[in-house]
């Protein structure tokens, strides 16, 4: 577990900003995301990540271009982590030609292998074992690309996350398991659905190590996300590092967000957003000034706002590839 | 040409591929070093390792889904599942994700896997006998590959794993054993080419998988009576060689499907179908299907035989469809 | 730029909703995340959070709180930062105008269709009501050999006709193209058959018509009746001397003159019908397992036309005097010459007469008109030499006339048709015996 007092990252002021930088492009693009949908303009269902930018952020820090992220059905923070364009992102999420599957996948199914973004997925737990996957062909061609997985709490239910672990850690493959416990499953809270402790206690079932992580503070995630990837890349298996976040918006947008959860627990974590969290520390240690910080939040909100205006203003997709790229 | 079992020319197709490509591995219980339960990949340990014969817990769904991530990220990975009823656990990976991944990407990504399993009735049992054709001829994006001979096995295994695509090969259990002649050197059969095993002119059947066996011995006591019978067999059920199939109703004016697999459903519905939109004004009867019974494989032999279409009963449908 | 307010979508299906309430004040300053309004949705109210910060501006011809609904994405109002709060308007005039509101529609493309099905034509029904079966492939296959599939008795399945049904009775294809199809049948692909080398050549180059309605019921009548009944021809010569001495008699009366004259057919209806009464056996029929005995006689004179034979009826012949019965058959060979016959006039024989003589025939072997079971053939009457007395050596020139009976073994044994027949010539030798009735 890992706390303020062992802040000694020997990070620069620039690979500060950036992490920064990454966590206000996010929330920037998935606020225009929230916007767009209000308006009627989505055909489908969007997830936000809105709460739990630090998780992306401080993992994909570490990965190169060429590590394969696989995501599950909140994804967009994963895929803008890793590097797809925003406006690759919402013209997507509004079905249009120009996104990044040209509006076949929408939200939940996101590809943009040429960063290495090998899909969201609306069937939640694939991607632990896609990404243990592209960990063996790494393997396979002695290369030393890891594969990183994200999922949530509800996944480290399902068979695949069992399976998956198990032949990873057998196989000694180089992948990360990043799980994103926002204490609900839809709206299922974890306490019910396992008696487990924890999930990242479940990983001493099966041989890998296992590691707790505040959600909430990217130095943390950075740190353990870090250490994953170099035993990972240097051939010493895999890891479990499990966040705790959370999720301020409803489980989806446009659902009702009452009836599971408190007013006053979603507050309690409001106040420890991860962005704020962030801003307040390097502020408080004078890494960056207040109007440093406002010019990032201008600028990063434009490129968000020109985004959305790009997609608003793209052509949907022509009927007539419908049946396109079904068999090679 | 050399004489060899079904079995032994899948697994030279096999040894030939991995030779070629370092990206080709093999997954599945028991196909490493004891060379899997069927002989698929005996001798292959000890030339390519664990790393290329990768032996597996009993998690279908799991290492399925690993090998879609390995296949999208470069490998060529062949998932050897033993019997197809295995391969069921997977069956939510294999219809959500792999057949679907290059299609919702729009083409950015590829699954180039290829999953084999052994289909039919043979003593088997309720849970070791499924066939199911018609399921995967449903899903877009799959291939279906069911050869019958010993040649076909090697060429439309080799031609399976150099695919992009992911493949659903299917190899009955009756066919292991089955000897018949393999080519010298490199031998590659496309999909969607059917083969005519036997010409005729009084009445096409295409048979599929094992039944063609049992087809051409039908054909031999119809030849008795003096009833000449063209057999085809599909080979692959997606790609469906549908233009064989009008060619032969063509010159017979006469189809009987015969698919162990049980109907409704079957592929030999959809056969039916495109030939009543494609040929009708070729039919000089209705299209008629000899399926296996509408029941799960049964493990005693007379309840085998009374739900297993043979050449006695394959003969007797060809002799109404010849009269009605 | 003024951040917009709009009316949120609340859940995948919701297209409109009702304002409820302001939280805030118009003018007040607003915060990011504070809860600025209430919308009535499908289900309940729900409150809603600003998305940014800024002074609360309400539209003032907008949607009024608990007011009607409105579709989603409708303008509320603005959040205007503070340092365009002096500047700011609201967008003046027809708010359809402002580009913010050109909402971009979702359009749902239109399924694009991905398989094509050939539609199969259907052919279309003759107009005949029997309903006749034909596989596909056999009926193209007619139509190429130039072959009215209509006639033709199929082997398959429930009587369809099948292409082998086909070949059996095709003509050889003269290398034209085949005759076009009546109209009436939908063009399906004309199969074009591949003669062997060693077929015959199409020497025949006779004109073809298309068989009439009349001429194809016929044929089929006729091939039914051989293929049915057991027919089998007793012949017998009479001496007609006295009927025609009777029917001269009639013809010469000079009182009935203008009046119908009895014809030879006339007179052998009224004594054949005599004759039946008598012999009931041979005015019956066969239905299925039974025997039905007919109460009547009714008797079927056979014309010919140049559409082809006709057969009117003359009915209850046995209550009927003979100037009657020369009246009716004269009115209805007339209408069966003139084409004016009608349906049930030609319905309900039980026995039939047919009378060849005017073309020389002395005896022949009538076909049975089924459900009928016997037929009368009459031949000419002509004059030769008879031995009338043996004994004496005495010859005399006698009107001499064959009679043919056909009758079905099925029904009549041969000794009983011999006995009706003979019954028959005696009233045709000796007319007292049925004049009297």
């Amino acid at each position: 577990m890992y706390n303020e007092e062992e802040h000694d990252l020997a990070l620069t002021k620039e690979q500060l900003v950036s992490l920064l930088g990454k966590m206000l492009l996010i929330r920037s693009c998935e606020e225009q995301v929230v916007k767009i949908y209000a308006r009627g303009e989505i055909p489908g269902g969007v997830h936000t990540y809105i709460g739990q930018e630090a998780v992306a952020t401080g993992v994909c820090a570490h990965l190169r271009l060429d590590d394969a992220v696989f995501s599950t059905h909140r994804g967009h923070g994963h895929a803008l982590a890793k590097g797809m364009k925003p406006e690759r992102l919402i013209a997507e999420v509004m079905g249009k030609a120009t996104g990044c599957c040209g509006g076949r996948g929408g939200s939940m199914h996101l590809f943009e292998p040429s960063v290495g973004f090998y899909g969201t997925s609306g069937i939640v737990g694939p991607s632990i074992l896609f990404a243990s996957g592209a960990a063996y062909a790494s393997k396979l061609a002695n290369a030393d690309r890891v594969g990183v997985a994200f999922f949530g709490d509800g996944a480290s239910n399902n068979g695949a996350f069992h399976e998956g672990i198990n032949m990873a850690t057998a196989w000694g493959l180089p992948v990360i398991y990043v799980c994103e416990n926002n204490l609900y499953a839809t709206e299922v809270p974890f306490a019910m659905i396992s008696k487990s402790p924890s999930i990242a206690c479940r990983a001493q079932a099966y041989g890998l190590p296992g590691v707790d992580v505040d959600g909430n503070d990217v130095l943390a995630v950075y740190q353990a996300a870090g250490e994953a990837v170099t035993r990972a890349r240097a051939g010493n298996g895999p890891t479990l590092i499990a966040c705790r976040t959370y999720r301020v918006r409803a489980h989806s947008e446009g659902m009702r967000d009452t009836g599971y959860r408190t007013q006053e627990e979603v507050e309690s974590w409001k106040v420890r957003d991860p962005i704020l969290l962030f801003k307040t520390r390097l502020l408080g240690q004078g890494v960056i000034a207040q109007a440093e910080i406002d010019e990032l939040e201008a600028e990063i909100r434009k490129t968000a706002e020109a985004a959305a205006d790009f997609a608003r203003r793209s052509p949907l997709p022509d009927p007539a590839t419908v049946s396109d790229y079904l068999y090679s | 040409m050399r004489e060899m079992t079904f079995t032994e020319a899948a697994r030279e197709g096999l040894a030939e591929e991995m030779a070629r490509d370092p990206m080709i591995f093999v997954v599945g219980e028991g196909i490493g070093a004891r060379g899997g339960n069927f002989n698929t990949t005996v001798g292959l340990y000890n030339l390519y390792g664990e790393w290329r014969l990768r032996d597996t817990p009993i998690s279908e769904n799991g290492f399925t889904g690993i090998c879609t991530g390995a296949a999208v990220l470069g490998a060529r990975p062949v998932v050897d599942f033993m019997f197809l009823d295995f391969e069921l656990d997977a069956l939510g990976g294999i219809i959500n994700q792999m057949s679907r991944l290059r299609w919702m990407s729009n083409g950015q990504v590829k699954v180039p896997i290829v999953l084999r399993g052994g289909v039919g009735v043979a003593s088997t049992g309720p849970h070791h006998s499924s066939n199911l054709f018609s399921l995967f001829m449903h899903l877009p994006g799959l291939r279906v590959v069911l050869p019958v001979f010993p040649a076909d096995a090697k060429g439309l295994l080799k031609t399976s794993i150099r695919s992009d695509d992911p493949v659903i090969f299917l190899e009955h259990k009756k066919l292991m054993n089955l000897k018949g002649e393999v080519p010298e050197g490199e031998h590659l059969l496309p999909f969607g080419q059917a083969s005519v095993v036997r010409s005729g002119k009084d009445l096409t059947i295409v048979a599929i998988s094992y039944m063609v066996i049992e087809t051409l011995k039908a054909a031999t006591l119809l030849e008795k009576d003096g009833v000449s019978v063209e057999v085809i067999d599909p080979r692959t059920l997606a790609p469906l060689d549908i233009s064989t199939i009008l060619e032969s109703v063509s010159k017979t004016h006469r189809l009987l499907i015969v698919d162990e697999d049980f109907s409704p459903g079957g592929a030999g519905a959809e056969i039916a179908a495109q030939l009543m939109e494609q040929g009708f004004y070729e039919l000089d009867a209705p299209v008629r299907r000899l399926n296996g019974a509408f029941v799960p494989g049964p493990y005693s032999p007379p309840l085998e035989a009374a739900v297993v279409p043979n050449a006695q009963t394959i003969a007797k449908a060809a002799h109404d469809l010849l009269v009605e | 730029m003024a951040f917009e307010i709009t009316l949120p979508r609340l859940g995948w299906d919701m297209v409109e909703g009702a304002l409820a309430s302001w939280l805030k004040q118009d003018g007040e300053f607003v915060r990011a995340g504070e809860l600025l309004f209430s919308v009535e949705g499908d289900k309940a109210i729900q409150e809603i959070e600003a998305l940014d910060s800024g002074y609360l501006r309400i539209l003032p011809n907008g949607p009024q709180p608990g007011g009607e609904k409105v579709p989603v994405g409708t303008l509320l109002g603005y959040l205007v930062p503070q340092e365009q709060l002096a500047s700011f308007r609201f967008p003046g005039g027809d708010l359809s105008d402002s580009p913010k509101q050109e909402a971009e529609a979702i359009e749902l493309a239109e399924p694009a269709l991905v398989t094509s099905q050939e539609q199969a034509g259907a052919p279309s029904g003759d107009g005949r009501t029997r309903r006749i079966y034909i596989s596909p492939y056999a009926r193209r296959l007619a139509e190429g050999l130039g072959v009215d599939w209509q006639m033709i008795k199929g082997s398959g399945r429930a009587g369809r006709i099948m292409a082998k049904d086909v070949e059996a009775i095709a003509i050889l294809p003269k290398p034209e193209a085949p005759i076009a199809a009546p109209s009436s049948i939908q063009p399906t692909p004309p199969v074009q058959p591949v003669m062997p080398a060693s077929a015959l050549q199409p020497a025949f180059s006779a004109a073809r018509t298309v068989m009439s309605p009349i001429r194809r019921k016929i044929a089929e009548h006729m091939a039914k009746s051989a293929h049915t009944t057991a027919p089998v021809t007793l012949t017998s010569e009479v001496d007609a001397t006295e009927l025609v001495t009777l029917r001269k008699t009639l013809k010469d009366d000079a009182a009935s003159s203008g009046q119908a004259v009895p014809s030879y057919n006339d007179l052998l209806a009224k004594l054949t019908a005599q004759a039946l009464l008598e012999h009931p056996l041979a005015n019956a029929r066969i239905e299925g397992e039974e025997i039905v005995q007919l109460a009547t006689v009714n008797i079927a004179i056979a014309v010919d036309t140049d559409r082809g034979l006709i057969v009117p009826v003359l009915r209850d012949v046995q209550t009927k005097t003979l100037r009657q019965l020369a009246q009716e058959s004269a009115a209805l060979i007339e209408k069966t010459r003139s084409g004016t016959v009608s349906y049930e006039e030609l319905q309900g024989a039980t026995f039939t007469i047919t009378n060849l003589g005017m073309f020389e025939i002395d005896a022949f072997t009538p076909i049975i008109d089924l459900p009928q079971c016997a037929i009368l053939g009459a031949g000419r009457i002509m004059p030769k030499q008879v031995v009338v007395d043996a004994g004496a050596g005495r010859v005399e020139i006698r009107q001499m006339m064959f009679l043919s009976l056909t009758f079905d073994h099925r029904l009549i044994d041969g000794a009983q048709a011999a006995r009706f027949l003979q019954r028959v010539k005696k009233f045709v030798e000796y007319p007292y015996l049925w004049l009297v009735g």
